[in-house]
């Protein structure tokens, strides 16, 4: 017992107090979404009366585009996840098993581009894009496409370098030996490479995908009419704006929300974690 | 047979129609970007346009055929918009300094107007005359005269032809009819910039369908020499090298609005020899290290913590395990959010849990104190996992070795695991400062920045980084500038690559080149 108590006990202090820490706001969320009062608020540990008013207003409210938020980030963010993996991988393939010249000043200018932040040159982003809107109107600034393309630029950087790791660590000798059998490099890549890499990209289009889910900032920029916005965007407008401290229907929001990406993370977090540390931060 | 998919006839017919698609799309975009004279836009997409067909109609460049699509999203949206950035940051690009200069000049000619000393007002009629063109009927109060004024002429209207509606306002003679409500309705934008001829001096100018002012030139651009003469007291205006018009007797006397023009690097030096724009960048300078630093620190404390704790089976692991890794699964977008709603003073779940009543956001200290806990339970998870990975790829020999040698356990931890591990993670390390650097959605998110001291014009808060300074002087309303918020970017720039340069160079990434 004593020698338990020492060697284990404090182990299961310090996890204890850490996970009390780590779920104090996610239950908080969850009994405020039940909470019809609408304030994120701790009158007491266990929930006074269990309502689905918050939930209900979600989807009947006409003020609160809900589900077109919800469908706007899940199409955006399916589509930078597929379309940047594609073409990220197409590239990561270059650079991992071809040689050509430049290779080397390609790679640093890669490296260099992605530490550049993204959010740094969002006043150049908008006022291209404001341009592009002068000529384009469907693509331009305050339009989803517009911001698709802009997330599809600031993903590859990072897509290209994160895949390029990926990709090294799949042995060569497959499309080596291919090689001398006489395959041409595109050959390789549909036969060879792509059925190999696919569990990798399907990785790295999760990742693209939460992240582009996360996103804040170029969604509000570009995103204007309530109907258009992103998740991100639209809950936030639920607290900060006309709707001002609605906690209620904002918990229930985000508990909707965020259940598929916990899902999808807990379930796939061993290749996830790899992923995350082979060089990129999760935002 | 799978690879007849990707040779033979039908690739080849895929690739052509796709290419075909691709290339007129991409036409089409040039011509209007050429139509609405964005050149930039224009020369790229014809960049864009020859490349893609060159290289996947010929066998030149097989690698190319690869990275072509990456490359021109990279250049379009990453690498243009970073160097856009540095060609903004060498110009004065702020609110009033935001056109071209030629289109400057055209609105100070059209803002260089007042009215005559008494501020005469008709009352008008707009129509058309005669000979159809756009014209106004009005009793002059001047000369006592009915009269008709086209954008060139002015002649009088004989009193007894015109025929006055129920207000007692001409309305219609032979010489002109009224337009319809609809002819109005259509006409309405371009009522600001229309002018009718009053004499050589003066014209009429509309205040809305009923009314027009009389009003005069006041400035008068001489196109040789670049300036502006003040027709009022001869003043002279000229280009001040900043994207103004100034008084060449009163610099602080400009002409509004001005153009975007290069200024070098005086938005870099500005930001160190003025003391307006110097104490609020060094304040929020070292905050932003202060916090990044404060969080990898935190984040990596107690994850490091909870890794060594749980780095033996004890009973639970994997419950422990799954839970602590929720704040990390959780959209951060929304964690910030929920934590925000939790420092609220009067509603919020922390002061009711501790029984307080802070008002966590109205004080420098306490806000910056939210920012690194939300921070913590943010980060944490991240350490806690890469941390319990390094711990198992310490061999264990080394400390078997060490405690046969006896050495008590804070012994090895101190002398052996910990080097061990900050030399494994360092590169995280350094990675996870650079991010917090530039954690914008944190800072805006929980606090915007705040709290700010209430001095006039000031916009930088207590718990502002670098980047949502940046942001806020970027896009403040009212009073934004491109210019010197491009300049901060660059130099952001410049310091997180060096940073992480430094990290990559320790972990020995770029030797992995080839």
């Amino acid at each position: 017992m004593n020698k338990w108590m020492t060697s284990n006990l404090w182990r299961h202090v310090v996890a204890i107090s850490v996970v009390l820490f780590s779920l104090f706001p996610l239950y908080l969320v969850i009994i405020s979404s039940f909470n019809p009062s609408g304030s994120l608020n701790l009158t007491s540990f266990l929930p006074r009366e269990i309502s689905f008013v918050n939930y209900s207003l979600l989807f009947s409210d006409p003020r609160i585009p809900y589900l077109s938020w919800m469908k706007n980030s899940l199409i955006i963010a399916a589509a930078v996840a597929i379309l940047s993996v594609t073409i990220g991988a197409a590239s990561a393939f270059a650079f991992s098993r071809l040689r050509f010249k430049g290779k080397m000043s390609g790679l640093k200018l890669l490296l260099l581009v992605q530490m550049f932040p993204a959010i740094l040159a969002i006043s150049a982003v908008y006022v291209i894009m404001e341009r592009v809107q002068s000529f384009a109107p469907g693509i331009g600034l305050g339009t989803r496409p517009g911001l698709l393309l802009v997330y599809l630029g600031g993903a590859m950087g990072v897509n290209i370098w994160l895949l390029k790791g990926f990709v090294d660590s799949i042995p060569a000798e497959l499309d080596e030996a291919a090689k001398v059998d006489g395959a041409s490099p595109m050959q390789i890549y549909w036969l060879i490479f792509i059925p190999l890499a696919t569990p990798v990209l399907a990785v790295v289009a999760l990742l693209s995908f939460i992240g582009t889910f996360n996103e804040f900032i170029l969604a509000r920029l570009f995103l204007v009419d309530m109907s258009e916005r992103t998740i991100a965007v639209g809950l936030q407008s639920f607290i900060g704006g006309q709707y001002s401290q609605n906690w209620g229907p904002f918990a229930a929001g985000s508990i909707i929300a965020s259940v598929p990406i916990v899902v999808i993370f807990l379930s796939l977090q061993k290749y996830i974690i790899n992923g995350l540390t082979a060089g990129s931060v999760k935002g | 047979m799978l690879i007849s998919i990707f040779r033979g006839k039908f690739a080849f017919a895929l690739k052509v129609i796709t290419l075909l698609i691709l290339t007129s799309i991409l036409v089409m975009l040039a011509q209007q970007a050429l139509a609405s004279s964005e050149y930039a836009i224009a020369i790229f997409l014809a960049i864009s346009i020859v490349m893609i067909n060159f290289v996947y109609l010929t066998k030149r460049s097989v690698p190319l055929k690869f990275f072509l699509p990456g490359l021109l999203f990279l250049l379009a949206f990453v690498i243009g918009p970073i160097l856009y950035t540095l060609v903004m940051s060498g110009f004065t690009y702020q609110t009033g300094n935001t056109l071209s200069k030629a289109d400057a000049i055209t609105q100070v000619q059209k803002l260089g107007v007042v009215q005559d000393s008494n501020q005469t007002i008709f009352d008008v009629t707009i129509g058309k005359n005669g000979s159809n063109e756009l014209s106004l009927l009005y009793f002059d109060s001047l000369t006592n005269e009915f009269a008709i004024s086209t954008e060139k002429a002015r002649t009088a209207e004989p009193e007894s032809t015109v025929v006055k509606d129920e207000f007692d306002i001409p309305s219609s003679s032979p010489n002109f009819s009224a337009l319809t409500e609809d002819e109005l309705g259509a006409l309405d934008a371009q009522i600001p910039a229309l002018k009718f001829y009053y004499s050589d001096e003066y014209y009429l100018g509309l205040e809305g369908f009923q009314a027009a002012s009389l009003y005069k030139k006041s400035l008068q651009f001489n196109q040789a020499r670049d300036e502006f003469k003040s027709l009022i007291n001869n003043d002279i205006y000229r280009d001040n090298g900043r994207g103004n018009f100034a008084n060449i007797n009163n610099p602080e006397d400009i002409l509004q609005p001005g153009w975007r023009s290069p200024i070098w690097f005086e938005n870099y030096t500005k930001l160190f020899s003025e003391e307006r724009l110097r104490t609020p960048f060094i304040k929020v300078f070292l905050w932003t290290i202060s916090f990044a630093g404060l969080s990898v620190l935190t984040t990596f404390a107690l994850g490091l913590l909870l890794a060594i704790a749980l780095n033996k089976a004890i009973r639970g692991r994997r419950f422990y395990r799954s839970i602590l890794i929720l704040p990390y699964a959780m959209p951060s977008v929304m964690s910030i959010l929920i934590w925000g709603g939790m420092f609220d003073t009067e509603f919020g779940a922390i002061n009711n849990l501790f029984g307080t009543d802070i008002a966590w956001f109205q004080n420098a200290a306490f806000a910056r104190t939210a920012v690194i806990v939300v921070n913590l339970w943010l980060g944490f998870p991240y350490f806690y996992l890469v941390a319990s990975g390094a711990l198992q790829a310490i061999p264990a020999e080394l400390s078997e070795a060490a405690a046969i040698d006896g050495a008590t356990p804070r012994q090895i931890f101190n002398k052996i695991t910990l080097p061990l591990l900050l030399k494994i993670l360092s590169p995280l390390l350094i990675a996870s400062f650079a991010f917090n650097f530039n954690n914008f959605n944190l800072i805006y998110l929980l606090t915007g920045g705040g709290p700010i001291a209430q001095l006039d014009g000031e916009i930088a808060g207590s718990t502002d980084i670098l980047i949502s300074y940046t942001y806020k002087i970027a896009f403040n309303q009212g009073n934004s500038n491109l210019g010197l918020a491009s300049a901060i970017s660059v130099l952001i720039f410049l310091l997180v690559a060096s940073i992480s340069m430094y990290g990559l160079k320790k972990s020995k990434v770029l030797d992995d080149f080839v």
